[in-house]
């Protein structure tokens, strides 16, 4: 179910412009209800795109998050 | 009698700014020369004067998301929109400046659909999902000034584990070619994606590609031998990044047996960037 958490997270982080604002601002706050691993959730804080991919991030999310996107 | 007019497959990011950002002059310079043979091919295409444009392409999750993704869907009702995308970045931006809504042909897409169910294909229906890249920038290519023919949208999963199989795939084909020959029309199909990047769906390999799987892929096409291509398994398909082959499979399985010409193949690096033609009776 985590690599779903993580992925729904992706999702909202791409479509969602408030939300997109409230993880840039603070990360951590933002993601406080999310059902993550400590893993996962430093991964997303430290916004360390390689890790979520490995952790089953969705390549074609991480690639394309505006102002986080990028490869 | 149906008919299909006119079928090829390509790649479907034909957006020079994104390879040059990404690859440089090099890339740049490719996507604009396969560009230009699209175009052309277009100019065939619009001249077969088909009634509907089959476009068989996949979601980058920008339509569906993780709480359903159907295996293959046909975008039925009368119009679909480009999908919006507030601060696009990279790829997406081929949609800039595009027209916001096209024709659907919806008879050919609800007997895709209606009469899949009665064959055993268990088609999701979409009423509401937008198009990204992998249908739009193809079809405005192909299409340039000219009005867009009707569309039918057929999405094939081909990112999200467990995908359908290349078998799948290409029987799907076959019941799309049995629905076009039963009815009035004259449709002409595009496949698009691909070819080899992203392997294995890794951050870490971006940048590259399987050069010899999809030469591979290609002289299959080209010898019509479609018994080798439908036993390609996902695994293989992951491993070189030609995920996006399965939209091919889905129309191999529609012309099948006619045999490829190809109009472009070109090794960028970071793609292989192709454009095939399919000789039709």
């Amino acid at each position: 179910m985590s690599r779903y958490e993580v992925n729904v997270l992706l999702y909202r982080l791409k479509k969602d412009a408030t939300f997109r604002s409230r993880f840039k601002e603070d990360a951590r706050a933002a993601l406080a209800q999310a059902e993550l691993t400590e893993e996962e959730r430093e991964a997303f804080v430290r916004w360390d795109s390689r890790r979520l991919n490995e952790l089953g991030g969705s390549l074609h999310l991480l690639i394309s998050i505006p102002g986080l996107g990028g490869h | 009698m149906g008919k299909v007019v006119y079928a090829a497959a390509m790649s479907h990011v034909l957006y020079p700014d994104y390879y040059g950002k990404n690859v440089g002059p090099h890339g740049r310079r490719m996507v604009e020369e396969l560009i230009a043979v699209v175009r052309d091919m277009g100019r065939d295409m619009l001249a077969a004067k088909p009634d509907a444009l089959v476009v068989i392409a996949d979601d980058h999750l920008n339509v569906f998301s993780f709480d359903a993704i159907p295996a293959m869907c046909v975008r039925i009702g009368r119009s679909v929109e480009r999908m919006v995308q507030d601060d696009a970045i990279e790829f997406d931006r081929a949609l800039d400046g595009l027209p916001q809504r096209y024709p659907l042909h919806e008879d050919l897409a609800n007997r895709i659909l209606e009469e899949g169910m009665e064959a055993g294909f268990d088609f999701a229906a979409s009423w509401s999902a937008p198009l990204d890249h992998a249908f739009l920038s193809p079809v405005s290519t192909l299409c340039g000034q000219a009005p867009v023919p009707p569309l039918v949208p057929f999405w094939v999963n081909c990112f999200i584990a467990p995908q359908p199989t290349a078998r799948r795939c290409f029987a799907a084909g076959g019941h799309i070619a049995r629905v076009v020959a039963a009815g009035p029309w004259r449709v002409a199909l595009i496949a698009t994606g691909g070819l080899s990047h992203f392997p294995g769906l890794s951050l870490a390999r971006v940048g590259t590609s399987d050069v010899a799987f999809d030469r591979r892929l290609v002289r299959l096409m080209e010898a019509g031998d479609h018994e080798a291509l439908s036993a390609l398994a996902m695994k293989d398909l992951d491993e070189s990044g030609s995920h996006e082959f399965l939209n091919w499979m889905v129309l191999v399985g529609a012309v099948s047996p006619a045999r490829a010409r190809v109009r472009f193949f070109g090794e960028m690096g970071r793609i292989d960037l192709a454009a095939l033609e399919w000789a039709l009776p």
